[in-house]
């Protein structure tokens, strides 16, 4: 527990030194003050990539060893992807429609994949909400968190080529590589980011650890069904 | 047994049954048909919008009926049929490959029969020569439609809402399939080559064919 | 080789709720043993995990010679029988076709399922659909396909109740016959009667526990 608030507290500090240095970074004369998007949108898309990445481990992790950490390694890191990716996305959409006057881009491969890939951890995470049994979940689960980690690089590689060979994108302001002075608050921030994950990852964990607890009854399950009291039969 | 036989035995005894109860072409193949017309009432019912617009809407009714389709199997399963089939000896390997192709075959049937639905109703204009690769195409999508399917369906089974769970775990991950099926018209219209779209279905399938017997296993405990 | 089933201090647990404790039993070739014990004290549960359709959670035991959990336990199944509450038959294909599934899948000639038809009185329903055919006559299949596997592990779920006098004979009868041919038969009810006295063992199972008879 304790180890969680020092995270959170290293997490909360590290977000408000890397909004403090989004803020005071260079504009890009073209873009405005949107580009500080940025700031956010690429490092949340990062991690969301890299906890899923992690979903797709915990998920090999579990078949392999038959562990229940690893469920729940992967468990805590779906829903935590999700989130950072759609927080990703939404800035994106948001500096989209600031800068290019278009909110959504389905020719864009890496926007497209991202918005089918949370589809695919909601299902994930819906899929893990409807089964009771912890040890059947983290079973399937892992099977759909192994195929998913198969198909995601195929709708990537789908979409990219779609795009590719229709040939209607017009080529973007993004292409540059970054100056110094836009990369190092970037990876400060995407720093914060990282530790802000770790943070909630360690209290998901500890979460689903209570969780776990609490559904462990003593309760026998052969003691559910009770003797008729017949003598009591008149009374109804 | 060897597996071809289970193979061959699972995939008969699911298009048997398939057969008796009649559900794909009684029920469902009428059901998308009235989709299809809903949809070109929605457009307005121009001619010329419909002409575009009729492949989309194809491959998006088939999709989403075909996955139906393939999901129909695994929820009509009882739990004490799927153990006794564990204590014939049935390799689940065998099972998954045998019931994705008694889906693929029924949903390919079906594909075919709503193409040709859509031609008559929406007169898109089709590329010379489109009858093969258009073939292949629905025969590739429906392999990977109903490997998916079938993978989901055993992993949702026995839940509260597996049907619906089921088509939103198929749906996003089914992508590289519709998008392959559906750019080979396209492509041919543009003539630009269709053989990196027929390798993308390829590949595709057998990624899922590849997963869904190596998966086949911890799928069988897990359906339990 | 002769038969056995080994169950060691084993704990099922289902969906976070105890459901057998510390189980323990051992039963070798030509034995039977009789489980009695009310509605949910998981008697089924007894019965799946003797079939090596449930792992234990904790506990170990083998069957017929391979340990539960082990990859080598598929290897034994086919010599498993096992009469379920409700008959797993498929209902679209007709009896005769159920057989011949069957006997496809596990290799067992289809011949021998036609003349197990007869021994149980169903060769003239073989063309029925199973969904048009009664509880006793798919109870009858089930024996019928039974009598073709020669299972070395026979596994009754209330197998007896709702049939009629010679049904009740013809598991009877499928029991020794397995225990005749040095198999082991486990069977389990509600009720000491619905299981008959063809059982040298009796249990009771009773939250969770599985106790000597008085």
């Amino acid at each position: 527990m304790r180890r969680i608030q020092v995270m959170f507290f290293l997490a909360g500090i590290a977000l408000v030194y890397g909004g403090y240095r989004a803020f005071t970074a260079p504009l890009d004369n073209l873009q405005g003050e949107f580009t500080r998007m940025i700031y956010i949108h690429v490092p949340t898309l990062w991690l969301a990539f890299l906890a899923f990445g992690i979903t797709a481990l915990g998920s090999i992790g579990y078949l392999i060893s038959k562990k229940q950490r690893w469920d729940s390694l992967a468990g805590a890191s779906a829903e935590i992807g999700v989130l950072y990716a759609i927080v990703g996305v939404f800035t994106g959409m948001v500096w989209g429609q600031a800068v290019w006057g278009q909110a959504w881009d389905w020719g864009d491969a890496r926007l497209t994949t991202t918005a089918v890939m949370i589809f695919v951890y909601l299902a994930y995470l819906a899929l893990r909400r409807s089964i009771a049994d912890p040890a059947v979940r983290a079973k399937r689960a892992a099977i759909l968190g192994t195929v998913a980690v198969i198909q995601v690089p195929l709708v990537y590689f789908s979409v990219n080529l779609v795009r590719t060979l229709h040939q209607t994108q017009s080529i973007r302001p993004d292409g540059s590589t970054m100056p110094t002075e836009i990369l190092l608050p970037m990876l400060i921030n995407l720093g914060a980011f990282t530790i802000l994950y770790v943070a909630l990852m360690m209290a998901r964990i500890y979460v689903g650890r209570l969780e776990a607890a609490r559904s462990v009854s003593t309760e026998v399950a052969g003691d559910a069904v009770s003797p008729p009291r017949l003598s009591d039969i008149q009374d109804v | 047994m060897s597996l071809s036989t289970q193979i061959r035995e699972v995939a008969r005894a699911d298009l048997v049954v398939e057969r008796r109860t009649g559900d794909t072409f009684r029920i469902v193949l009428p059901f998308a048909v009235v989709t299809l017309i809903i949809f070109s009432l929605a457009m307005g019912g121009e001619v010329a919008v419909l002409r575009n617009v009729g492949p989309a809407v194809f491959w998006a009714i088939s999709i989403l009926f075909g996955m139906q389709l393939a999901l129909r199997t695994a929820a009509l399963e009882s739990p004490t049929r799927r153990d006794l089939m564990a204590l014939l000896g049935l390799d689940p390997a065998a099972r998954f490959l045998g019931r994705t192709a008694a889906s693929a075959l029924i949903i390919v049937a079906f594909m075919a029969i709503l193409f040709l639905t859509m031609v008559l109703f929406f007169a898109p204009e089709l590329p010379m020569g489109w009858v093969g690769p258009q073939a292949a195409a629905l025969f590739l999508t429906a392999i990977g439609l109903a490997a998916l399917s079938t993978l989901a369906g055993e992993v949702a089974a026995g839940t509260r809402s597996r049907t619906s769970l089921a088509s939103l775990i198929v749906a996003p991950l089914v992508i590289p399939v519709i998008l392959g099926g559906s750019q080979i018209l396209e492509a041919m219209e543009r003539n630009s080559g269709i053989l990196i779209w027929i390798l993308l279905l390829i590949t595709t399938d057998l990624a899922l064919l590849v997963a869904g017997v190596g998966l086949s296993r911890p799928l069988e405990e897990a359906s339990r | 080789m002769t038969a056995s089933v080994e169950l060691a201090d084993v704990d099922v647990v289902l969906g976070g709720k105890s459901v057998l404790i510390e189980v323990s039993l051992s039963l070798s070739g030509g034995e039977s043993l009789a489980v009695v014990g009310p509605n949910g004290s998981g008697k089924t549960t007894l019965l799946r995990l003797l079939a090596t359709l449930l792992k234990p959670t904790r506990g170990q035991g083998s069957i017929l010679g391979q340990n539960i959990g082990s990859p080598e336990i598929r290897q034994v199944r086919s010599d498993i029988g096992l009469i379920t509450h409700t008959p797993a038959l498929i209902e679209e294909l007709t009896i005769s076709e159920n057989l011949l599934h069957f006997a496809r899948l596990s290799g067992n000639p289809f011949e021998d399922c036609l003349r197990a038809l007869e021994v149980v009185g169903m060769e003239k329903a073989a063309d029925r659909r199973v969904g048009d055919s009664s509880f006793g006559m798919r109870r009858r299949t089930e024996i019928a396909w039974l009598l073709v596997s020669k299972p070395k592990l026979l596994l009754l779920d209330e197998a007896k109740s709702g049939l009629d006098v010679e049904a009740r004979e013809l598991v009877d009868a499928l029991v020794g016959l397995t225990l005749n041919k040095s198999g082991i038969v486990v069977g389990v009810s509600h009720q000491t009667s619905q299981l008959g006295d063809r059982f040298m063992h009796k249990r009771r199972l009773a939250s969770g526990r599985l106790e000597g008879f008085a």
